[in-house]
């Protein structure tokens, strides 16, 4: 036992020095590493996109739990009766008398400020002006504040219902009437210790956004806005109820905030937990209905593909793993994308935790009654808090109502892809420098030759020349899209601007062509600058907005990394279009995501528009400057 | 001999009683309840107890350090007076209030001390013998003993002098050395009021809360209404003696207590309590019910006297248990009246607010507005702890729109020092007639020492009530300025009085304490680094290692050489 102990001893250390076995040992690695670099790179690849194909398995992720032992959700008698459901009923029948005449916003406003008033509780209107680009939004908000019976006023919670419903093409009614009902409930009760704001906004996004940025004196310069008549305290939570339907069937909650900006989990953990022992509703992400509850509705909500067998189709691990995709998909659509999924997104800027619940429109069996005892159990919950929501996770993975993966379990996705462009960049910005190349030995003997490394100086300012204009390029690109008169007519513009982004780098293409003799070449030094840059975005976006980097790397890794210029000009050509169709295709064929990335970025002040210009686009450019360049 | 021994005892407690009304004679104890329906459908109910000690003069500080004078009261509480006599107080106001009074819809309240949290501020004499300070630091450390508050934090960090906005209620003496009197005042707006507050407040009553009016006091629905708070005057009248006035303030909402929505009300629904004997040592024991407009408002039982606005009832010659109530007739609900139709109660109303949402600073936004159609000037005080530091050149002046800064007048202003003072900021406002003035001023949030932030939940600092005094200018009359205008609603006696703003609650930096262990994760994992780093540097022993140079990729060991 011993000798055999002994000799794996001798293996490992040697029999000799210590110190210099492992200084040897550490080099031999080195080598090895760089000799196998290119493996390694592909080997990163892939465990990051197996990766990101295993966040949606149901191997990964933990079930969701109350972490701030304050909140006791679903712990009380709830009152909410039948005679707030017909209270609720009524004010539903004046909103939809008010809808049949097609009343304007300030009309409803009044009517409903009157309707606050008559309650007692101190109500006002407000009216906004949004000038956009595109077009100039206005309305009128009503809004109400309940102050809480021996309560300071220096703390509220926020219960609001947009006009508008947010996912579908149909009015809030029932969700206005909701809050109503509830400001006539939640007035016969002394308990409260937090005041009650509740706000009727005009709209869909931009009600909201007017009020809350002039609640926090933060107004952006293009909204012009009635100043509050009724001010309150700190706002800490808000809830937000979406209802459009006549009945529904699961209650949805929506949670991603404008630039990726999530709620704290135990806000949604508890109201989940309420919706579902208080209210007896069950809850689920968004409006997705599992296909696995509903088999008559699988065609419609399930999203594996029809070819795939039937007996495949039937696993149970195939079809969580599909709804959990679903849910998943519609997550980094949101985030990545840094919209809100509805008016409570805009609130997480102001440190409020605030959730959509959206009432799943169905034929049944649940409504008012139902929705009114999880408001009011999910208030009682609200109610508790001695101190800001802040014990349970910020960043998360929600994959279904119950189930979300920690940040330790989808991070690596992103970071293991963006480790294999730095690998990649580190490799082109040494090989830059060090060629190998035949040396003849210049004493006797000359017949015999030897492979050598030699180095030779790098074109570093103009490297970093080239990747500062083409990053000027993308602040102009954003700058000129943003113009009104080109936001107007975009469609016209926008073909004209990809054909002009096509061939101006040919144009300047003259300009690169003499390096320094025995430099290296520009597009070595280029490559490695531009796959180290992206590296850096994805790993420092992956801790603000994990599906934006996510998102990025999965689609730069590759073509980034295997960005090389070539000699025949039929494939310089293919090449160069396909990176100018990654970089630039979406002015020509997302034209209505780009309306919308604008019009988020002039209302909300969202980053996705200009990352896309100043970051993502420059990315890809350098890119296809490097497939161009000489070799 | 039964009869015989009855006689006895009668006899005994006749001469007590006679000897007790020789006392009476020097102290004077009357009660009085006023209850006020607010046109919200709310009730305001102010008890007032108030006991006189007649000829009795404040005592003087100088005589501090000698023996004091004896006490014997039988009326006058003597808890509370041994703390004016131990730190020789001349005038002192405390008061606890939980809520928001709401001057909107509400009025002014009876007694004008309703910010919210405590409040304490007191007058007190100069003396060479114990300075006002550390007079003032026994005095707020007595009085959080005596009423079970947290009055003690009143510290050095929230203590000013606002002698501009609180003004002497009553008047100093004349003590043979001349002195001066000196005010100190502190805010706590997150004390909260509760039934230990009122335990001790009822001790220190004659009666307790057994008999008379005080009886009322229940504290399962006081405590349970919208707005309640109680306070304690005292303050030295010439001629007449030493005053100490305690008020219990409460406005229930009889609206939420009625099953159909109705605003009537009666004493047993209200405090769910009934007078069934009065208090035989008050002089006088008063209830008062302020009549509504609408005379469809009817009072029961039919109350022996009435003024104009007043129902009154003496229980010293009612029949009890009492009960009152009050019933408006012809409303099956009660209609909230819509605010346009109401006309303020108030000559000015005020919105104070704090803008923005960084944590390193933020926008202090004061919105006034006149109703009168007169110029008013009002005074401005804020006692601002140093947790929000005032940009005083930033601030702004807005009337109705139009850039005004001639309307700001700073009386005084006194720098906060950190960890130390708080600011004192004075100002005199002139509110032209019929508009809205914003003054707005960036504030800066410092940053707290690590031992600063309470051990408590992280909810912010609440930060104490800014209060305005209009001052009805000398050039109008009040009288001449009520007939002008024919508005009944104000009150112009009470005018001048103080009016309260809402507190605050401001965010600063704070270090989320309530996660431990990561915080001892990190920082063991730092520690461990740092270090593991330095102790491998200290204890390492450099030496030159001869590596073989021209080994192949180590799959193999080769032999290593070594050279020193």
């Amino acid at each position: 036992m011993h000798a055999i102990r002994q000799r794996i001893r001798n293996v490992l250390r040697g029999n000799g020095d210590r110190n210099a076995t492992r200084l040897q040992r550490r080099r031999a690695l080195g080598t090895l590493i760089w000799s196998r670099l290119p493996e390694l790179r592909l080997l990163l690849l892939l465990v990051g996109f197996a990766w990101i194909l295993l966040i949606p398995s149901p191997l990964l992720g933990q079930s969701t739990f109350i972490d701030e032992n304050a909140l006791h959700p679903g712990q009380v008698n709830t009152y909410w009766n039948w005679g707030d459901v017909h209270q609720a009923d009524l004010y539903l029948a004046q909103l939809e008398q008010l809808r049949d005449q097609n009343a304007t916003s300030k009309q409803i406003a009044a009517h409903v400020s009157e309707e606050f008033r008559k309650l007692g509780i101190p109500s006002a209107t407000q009216d906004y002006v949004y000038q956009t680009s595109q077009e100039s939004y206005n309305g009128t908000n009503a809004y109400a504040v309940f102050s809480s019976p021996r309560g300071s006023g220096a703390e509220a919670t926020l219960i609001s219902a947009p006009w508008l419903s947010h996912t579908e093409d149909a009015l809030n009614l029932r969700g206005v009437a909701t809050v109503l009902a509830l400001a006539a409930f939640l007035k016969g009760y002394s308990l409260w210790a937090k005041d009650f704001i509740f706000v009727i906004s005009s709209g869909q996004l931009d009600g909201m956004q007017a009020f809350i940025t002039t609640y926090y004196g933060e107004e952006p310069s293009n909204l012009i806005a009635e100043p509050l008549t009724l001010p309150s305290g700190v706002i800490w939570v808000a809830l937000n109820i979406d209802y459009p339907g006549h009945s529904f069937s699961h209650l949805g909650i929506f949670f991603e905030g404008i630039n990726g900006r999530l709620p704290n989990q135990d806000l949604h953990n508890s109201v989940q937990l309420i919706s579902r022992h208080t209210g007896g509703v069950p809850v689920v992400l968004y409006d997705h209905l599992d296909p696995r509850d509903q088999p008559w509705r699988e065609a419609e909500l399930s999203i594996i593909p029809s070819w795939v067998p039937a007996s495949l189709k039937k696993m149970s691990f195939v079809q969580e793993y599909a709804y959990r995709a679903k849910n998943l998909v519609r997550h980094v659509g949101y985030q990545a994308r840094g919209k809100a999924s509805g008016v409570h997104g805009l609130l997480h800027r102001f440190r409020i935790d605030a959730i959509t619940l959206y009432a799943v429109p169905a034929t049944g069996p649940h409504g008012f009654h139902a929705i009114g005892r999880i408001m009011e159990s999910s208030l009682r919950t609200i109610n508790n808090l001695l101190e800001r929501l802040h014990a349970s996770f910020f960043f998360y993975l929600l994959v279904n109502a119950t189930t979300f993966l920690k940040i330790g379990f989808f991070l690596p996705a992103a970071i293991i892809l963006s480790v294999a462009m730095m690998f990649s960049g580190l490799y082109e910005w040494i090989n830059a420098a060090w060629y190998k190349t035949v040396v003849p030995r210049s004493e006797e003997k000359t017949e015999t030759t030897e492979l050598t490394w030699v180095e030779r100086p790098r074109p570093v300012l103009d490297a970093l020349l080239v990747i500062g204009a083409t990053h000027t390029a993308g602040v102009g690109l954003f700058y000129f899209i943003t113009l009104p008169a080109v936001v107007v007519n975009h469609r016209i513009i926008s073909p004209v601007l990809f054909i002009i982004s096509l061939l101006l780098p040919l144009a300047a293409l003259p300009l690169f062509k003499q390096t320094s003799p025995g430099a290296s070449p520009l597009w070595q030094v280029l490559k490695a600058f531009n796959l180290c840059l992206a590296s850096t975005v994805v790993s420092v976006t992956c801790v603000l907005n994990f599906s934006l980097a996510c998102t990025t790397a999965a689609t730069l890794s590759i073509p980034l990394i295997f960005s090389s210029p070539s000699t025949s000009l039929p494939l310089k050509v293919v090449k160069y279009a396909f990176y100018m169709l990654l970089g630039f295709g979406w002015m020509v064929f997302a034209t209505e995501e780009v309306r919308s990335a604008i019009w988020h970025w002039e209302l909300m002040g969202i980053w996705f528009a200009p990352f896309i210009c100043i970051v993502y686009t420059p990315l890809v450019l350098q890119a296809a400057l490097v497939s161009i360049l000489p070799l | 001999m039964l009869g015989g021994r009855y006689l006895k005892i009668g006899l005994i407690l006749n001469l007590c009683t006679t000897l007790t009304l020789g006392h009476i004679l020097n102290e004077d104890f009357h009660e009085t309840l006023d209850l006020r329906p607010l046109p919200d459908g709310r009730l305001l109910s102010a008890f007032s107890f108030t006991t006189l000690l007649k000829e009795a003069i404040p005592r003087d500080p100088e005589t501090l350090g000698s023996e004091d004078e004896t006490q014997h009261y039988t009326l006058f509480p003597l808890a509370l007076g041994q703390v004016l006599r131990e730190y020789a107080v001349t005038e002192l106001h405390m008061s606890l209030n939980a809520g928001k009074w709401d001057y909107d819809r509400w009025g002014y309240p009876e007694d004008p001390g309703v910010g919210t949290g405590a409040e304490l501020w007191a007058y007190m004499g100069d003396s060479s013998a114990v300075s006002v300070d550390a007079r003032w630091r026994g005095l707020r450390n007595a009085l959080a003993g005596l009423f079970c508050a947290s009055l003690g934090s009143l510290d050095d960090q929230r203590t000013t002098s606002p002698s501009l906005t609180f003004r002497p209620e009553g008047s100093f003496p004349q003590w043979t050395s001349a002195s001066n009197h000196q005010l100190r005042h502190a805010t706590l707006p997150s004390e909260n009021v509760c039934t230990e507050n009122l335990t001790p407040f009822l001790k220190l009553l004659p009666c307790k809360g057994l008999s008379g009016i005080a009886s009322l006091l229940n504290p399962h629905r006081l405590f349970d209404s919208d707005w309640h708070g109680l306070s304690v005057h005292v303050r030295y009248l010439r001629d007449h003696g030493v005053e100490v006035r305690l008020n219990f303030q409460a406005v229930s909402d009889p609206v939420r207590y009625s099953v159909h929505g109705k605003r009537d009300w009666s004493l047993s629904s209200v405090f769910d309590r009934t007078i069934h004997s009065s208090c035989r040592v008050a002089s006088s024991s008063m209830i008062r019910v302020a009549r509504p407009t609408e005379k469809t408002a009817v009072v029961s039982p039919e109350p022996p006297s009435k003024s104009e606005d007043y129902a009154i009832f003496d229980l010293s010659d009612t029949a009890t248990p009492l009960d009152i109530s009050m019933q408006w007739q012809d409303e099956s609900k009660f209609i909230y009246p819509l605010a346009s139709s109401s006309s303020p109660l108030t000559p000015i109303s005020v919105q104070r607010t704090l803008k923005g949402s960084i944590q390193s600073q933020g926008r202090l936004s004061v919105v006034i507005t006149n109703h009168l159609p007169i110029t008013i000037q009002t005074s401005y005080l804020e006692t601002m702890p140093w947790l929000l530091q005032f940009y005083l050149h930033s601030l702004r002046t807005y009337h109705n729109g139009i850039s005004r800064d001639d309307l700001v007048s700073i009386v005084s202003y006194t720098p906060p020092v950190p960890h130390l003072r708080p600011t004192l900021f004075q100002a005199v406002l002139t509110l032209p007639p019929k508009g809205t003035l914003h003054l707005s001023m960036d504030v800066m949030k410092p940053f707290l020492r690590y031992t600063e932030h309470p051990p408590d939940a992280e909810r912010g600092w609440n930060l104490p009530p800014a209060v305005f005094v209009p001052l009805i200018s000398n050039t109008t009359s009040s009288s001449k300025v009520a007939s002008e205008l024919n508005v009944a609603d104000v009150d112009f006696r009470r005018l001048s009085r103080r009016i309260y703003t809402p507190v605050l609650l401001v965010d600063l930096a704070t270090p989320d304490f309530s996660m431990p262990y990561n915080v001892i994760i990190m920082s063991c994992t730092l520690i461990a680094l740092i270090f593991g780093s330095v102790f491998n540097l200290l204890t390492r022993k450099f030496v030159v290692v001869r590596v073989n140079q021209d080994s192949k990729p180590a799959t193999r060991s080769p032999v290593p050489e070594l050279k020193n």
